[in-house]
C-alpha cells in the first residue's frame, strides 16, 4: 500500500493506542470534500483499503481509521463509533465531510450519519446492513463452531463466503489456501463476530439526512443484497446500485467500486434520491 | 470533380469505422471515409507478421455495439480482428461511404467559405467537418542506421511484412524488443536457422492468460449474449484494476514487478541471459508486454540476444552498439515501432494561417478534451493526444470519442451554427490539469525513455493518465463551454 507517502498517525483513545491515516490534500487541486473511510470486520486500512486509499486520495483528502481492540470482553457498536469520532474530532473538527463504510464499517458509518447530521454531507454504504438476520446468524454460528474447534477449515470457510464463485474459479485451490492463511484471527475478531450477530440500527436510519449511495454486491453470500435494499428503502436520500461481486468487493472489483466512489465525490447530486442506478457498461 | 460532404473522416481503422457506423446508424446524410489503402482495418490490415495478435482480450477489444460470439480465443489473431472489422464495414453498409486508395495529402481550413479543403491522391474533397482517424501506430518508425540502406538481403518493417521473403533456414536479425518483436521472435525462431535479437532496452513481460473458446462456450455466447457481455465487463474491470500500477502505488507496482521477474526466472535457464532480459527501469514505464513464448525462445541455441541496439551495417554484417558483430545475416526485420509522438498526419493539416498542426504542436501534441485543437476549427482528432492507455482497450477510448463527436455535431446543429473552435484557454486549462494528473505516474517517474513522453517538453502526450472509465467521464460528452460557435 502507498501509505508510506501518506502519514500514518499513531495516537491514543481511552488510554489505548489508536492509529489512523490522513492523506492530506490531493495533488490535483479541487474543492471536493474530505472523506472518512471505515473498514469492516477482520480488516484494517491496509487490508480493506490498500487499493482504495491511495486512489481516493488522488481525488480528495481521505482519512482512514484502524479499529483498536478494547479491554472489555464485549465490543459494542458504540465502542467502534467512538473511536471513529475521536479521529474525526482530531482531523475534521467543524468541517463537513463524506463518509464511506464497508461491511461492518457501513453499519458504523450509517450510525454516525444519523447522529452527525450537520457534518456528514455524503454517505456511501458498501455491502452494509441494518439488522442481522437468521441467514447471517447461521453463518456466524458455523464460524463459531469452527473457531471453537480450532478448525483448519475456518479461514477457508471465510474465503468461501467472502468471494463470488467466478472469483474463486479464477484461482487455484493452492492459491486460495495460501491467501486464506493471511487472514488473522484473534480475540478482537471474536468480539467483532459477536457484535456482527446483534446489529440493529433500524431506528437510526430515518434520521440520516446525507445524500447516500448504497452499494450492494450482487453475489454477496455474507451480506446478501436484500440488506442493501433495506438500507436503500430506509434512508431518505439514498440511491442504489450493484456491483457484480462477492462480499470481498474491495479485492474482487476495487476499480469498479472506486469508479462509483469517484463519481460520488466529484458530484453527489448526479445520484438522484430514490433511484436505482443503471450502471453504464463498458 | 470536387467531392463535397458534410463530414470527412481520414482512415478506416477502429476510429474511422466506429464514427462511420454511428453516423450511418443516425442516418447522417453526408459523410465519407477516405482510406489510403485498399481495405479497412488500419493496424490490423497492416500488421500481418507471424504471431500477430491483440494484447487486450477480444471480447473487450471490439465495439460494444457489435459483440462477437465467435472469437476463437482470448486474444484473437490479427486476421480474425481484420475480418471482424470487414464485417463491421459490411454489416453497417459503410463500404458505400469509403473511398479506398485515397490518401489525404493536405487539408486546409478555409476561413472564407468556412470549409475544409482536402487534397487527396484522388482529387479535392470539400468538407465542413474534418475528422482525422489516421491512427497513432499507423506509420512505421524506421531507425537511421549507418549502412542499413546498402544491406543486400531482405529488410522490412514489422508493419510492412514482406510475405515473399522466405525465412526458412535463414539467418535473421530482429531489431527491437517491444510489443511486435515479442510476438515475432518465437514464430521466426521456429523456422530460421539462426536468430539474433537486438535489444536496446529490456521489456517487462508477464504471463498471457490465453485460452481457446470451446464450441460450447461460443454457443452459449450466441444463445445468451448477456454472458458475453458479462465477460466483457469482467475483462474491462480486470484491466482497470491495473491502472493503480501506473499511478505508481508501491504495493501494486511491486506485485506486478514480482510477477514479471518470476515469469522471467521460471522461463529462462541461463542466468546471464536472464540478467540481460531484466529491465533497468520501473515496470509500466514502457508498455508492459504479455507473452508465454518470448522468454523461452532464448533457451534455444540458435537464438541469440544482443543486449544493445543495432549500431551499423556493413554488407551482411551487423554490429551491435556493444561492438559485437553478427555475420552473414540474410534478413533484417525492423520491429522498431511507430511515429507516435509526432504523428505524420499532423504535418498535413493546416489552419487558415497556413500553419500546420504539427507546427502548433512543436512542444508536443495537445488537444482540448483530447479531441479538438484551438486555431483549427471544425477539426476532430480521434486517437490523438492523451488517448493511449497502458492498461486497457483503445477501442473503448475510441467509442467515447465517437460519442463526443456525435454530440458535438448535434449540438452545433441545434444552435444553428456551422463552425466551432476550441478556446485556447479551455485547451490550456485541460492540458495543465492533465500534467498535474501525470505527475508521479510511472510513465514520468519510472526512469525510462518511451514514446508516451514527448522528449521536447517532457510531457506525457500519448497516454490518458487515469482510468479508462474516467476518460469517458471527462471526454465522452461535448463541453459547449469550451468552444466558440459561429
Ligand atoms: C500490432 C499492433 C497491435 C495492437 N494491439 C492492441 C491491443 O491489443 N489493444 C489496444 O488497445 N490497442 C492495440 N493496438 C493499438 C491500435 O493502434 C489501436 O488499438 C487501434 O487499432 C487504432 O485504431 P485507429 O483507427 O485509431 O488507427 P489505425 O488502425 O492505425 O487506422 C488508421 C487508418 O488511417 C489510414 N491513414 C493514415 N493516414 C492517412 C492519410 N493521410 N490518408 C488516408 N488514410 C490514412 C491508415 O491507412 C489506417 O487505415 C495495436 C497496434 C498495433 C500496431
Amino acid at each position: 500500500m502507498n501509505l508510506s507517502e501518506n502519514k500514518k498517525i499513531e495516537t491514543t483513545f481511552n488510554g489505548l493506542p489508536l492509529n489512523y491515516y490522513d492523506s492530506g490534500v490531493p495533488r490535483v487541486e479541487n474543492d471536493n470534500l474530505p472523506m472518512v473511510i471505515i473498514h469492516g470486520t477482520t480488516g484494517s486500512t491496509d487490508t480493506h483499503f490498500g487499493y482504495l486509499f491511495p486512489l481516493i486520495s488522488s481525488r480528495c483528502r481521505v482519512i482512514s481509521i484502524d479499529w483498536s481492540n478494547i479491554n472489555e470482553d464485549k465490543l459494542t457498536l458504540s465502542d467502534l463509533k467512538e473511536q471513529v469520532y475521536s479521529v474525526i474530532n482530531m482531523t475534521l473538527e467543524g468541517k463537513k465531510y463524506n463518509l464511506l463504510g464497508y461491511s461492518l464499517g457501513a453499519v458504523i458509518a450509517a450510525k454516525i450519519a444519523s447522529e452527525r447530521v450537520n457534518d456528514v454531507s455524503g454517505l456511501i454504504l458498501v455491502a452494509g446492513w441494518q439488522k442481522t438476520d437468521e441467514h447471517q446468524i447461521l453463518r456466524n454460528h458455523i464460524w463459531n463452531i469452527l473457531r471453537k474447534e480450532n478448525s483448519e477449515a475456518l479461514k477457508l470457510y471465510m474465503s468461501f463466503c467472502a468471494f463470488s464463485t467466478s472469483f474463486i474459479q479464477n484461482s487455484s485451490l493452492e492459491q486460495t489456501v495460501e491467501n486464506a492463511k493471511k487472514i488473522e484471527i484473534n480475540e478482537f475478531i471474536d468480539k467483532q463476530m459477536k457484535l456482527n450477530s446483534t446489529i440493529d440500527i433500524t431506528d437510526d436510519l430515518p434520521r440520516i439526512k446525507a445524500k447516500t449511495l448504497v452499494i450492494g454486491c450482487s453475489q454477496d453470500l455474507m451480506v446478501p443484497t436484500h440488506h442493501s435494499k433495506q438500507l436503500f428503502s430506509s434512508i431518505d436520500r439514498a440511491s442504489y446500485l450493484e456491483i457484480p461481486s462477492g462480499h470481498g468487493v474491495v479485492y474482487e472489483r476495487p476499480a469498479e467500486l472506486f469508479q462509483h466512489i469517484d463519481h460520488f465525490i466529484s458530484n453527489p447530486e448526479r445520484f438522484t434520491d430514490g433511484s436505482v442506478i443503471n450502471v453504464r457498461q463498458a | 470533380m470536387n467531392k463535397e460532404v458534410d463530414v470527412l473522416i481520414v482512415g478506416s481503422g477502429f476510429g474511422g469505422l466506429g464514427l462511420g457506423a454511428k453516423l450511418k446508424q443516425n442516418n447522417h446524410p453526408s459523410f465519407v471515409i477516405i482510406e489510403r489503402a485498399n481495405d479497412v482495418g488500419g493496424a490490423w490490415r497492416d500488421n500481418t507478421y507471424p504471431g500477430v495478435e491483440c494484447d487486450v482480450p477480444s471480447h473487450l477489444y471490439s465495439f460494444s455495439w457489435k459483440m462477437n460470439p465467435n472469437w476463437s480465443k482470448t486474444f484473437a489473431p490479427g486476421d480474425e480482428i481484420l475480418n471482424y472489422m470487414r464485417d463491421c464495414a459490411k454489416d453497417e453498409n459503410l463500404l458505400e461511404n469509403i473511398d479506398f486508395n485515397t490518401e489525404m495529402l493536405t487539408s486546409t481550413w478555409n476561413s472564407k467559405d468556412k470549409l475544409w479543403h482536402i487534397e487527396t491522391t484522388q482529387g479535392l474533397y470539400i468538407a465542413r467537418y474534418l475528422v482525422t482517424a489516421a491512427g497513432h501506430l499507423a506509420d512505421e518508425h524506421l531507425p537511421n542506421i549507418e549502412g542499413l540502406k546498402d544491406f543486400k538481403g531482405d529488410c522490412f518493417h514489422s508493419a510492412r511484412w514482406n510475405n515473399d521473403a522466405d525465412l526458412t533456414n535463414k539467418r535473421v536479425a530482429i531489431v527491437g524488443s517491444g510489443a511486435s518483436a515479442i510476438q515475432i521472435v518465437p514464430e521466426i525462431s521456429k523456422i530460421a536457422k539462426e536468430v539474433v535479437v537486438f535489444q536496446r532496452s529490456a521489456a517487462y513481460v508477464v504471463p498471457r492468460p490465453d485460452s481457446i473458446y470451446t464450441e460450447q462456450q461460443k454457443r452459449l455466447f450466441k444463445r445468451m449474449p448477456s454472458e458475453m457481455n458479462k465477460l466483457r465487463q469482467d475483462i474491462f474491470w480486470a484491466g482497470e484494476y491495473n491502472f493503480i500500477q501506473r499511478r505508481n502505488v508501491p504495493k501494486f507496482v511491486n506485485e506486478a514487478k514480482k510477477t514479471a521477474l518470476d515469469h522471467l526466472e521460471s522461463q529462462v535457464e541461463d542466468p546471464d541471459i536472464r540478467e540481460k532480459l531484466t529491465p533497468d527501469y520501473e515496470i509500466g514505464c514502457k508498455r508492459l508486454l504479455i507473452s508465454n513464448h518470448y522468454f523461452p525462445t532464448f533457451n534455444q541455441p540458435h537464438v541469440c540476444l544482443e543486449a544493445s541496439a543495432l549500431h551499423k551495417v556493413e554488407g551482411n554484417t551487423l554490429f551491435g552498439k556493444s561492438g559485437v558483430r553478427y555475420e552473414d545475416i540474410d534478413t533484417i526485420i525492423l520491429a522498431t515501432g511507430f511515429e507516435a509522438t509526432q504523428p505524420p498526419f499532423a504535418k498535413r493539416v493546416f489552419n487558415d494561417q497556413g500553419h500546420s498542426l504539427d507546427a502548433q504542436w512543436d512542444k508536443g501534441m495537445q488537444a482540448y478534451d483530447a479531441i479538438t485543437v484551438h486555431n483549427f476549427p471544425n477539426l476532430f482528432v480521434i486517437n490523438g493526444p492523451n488517448t493511449g492507455l497502458g492498461h486497457n482497450s483503445v477501442v473503448y477510448i475510441i467509442e467515447a470519442q465517437v460519442d463526443y463527436i456525435m454530440e458535438a455535431l448535434e449540438h452545433i446543429k441545434i444552435e444553428n451554427k456551422t463552425v466551432f473552435e476550441a478556446k485556447k484557454s479551455s485547451e490550456e486549462q485541460f492540458v495543465t490539469r492533465l500534467q498535474q494528473m501525470s505527475e508521479g505516474t510511472v510513465w514520468l517517474a519510472g526512469g525510462c525513455k518511451s514514446w508516451y513522453v514527448d522528449q521536447r517538453s517532457g510531457n506525457l502526450t500519448l497516454v490518458w493518465p487515469d482510468f479508462a472509465y474516467s476518460f469517458r467521464d471527462n471526454n465522452g460528452t461535448f463541453h459547449r463551454e469550451g468552444y466558440d460557435l459561429s
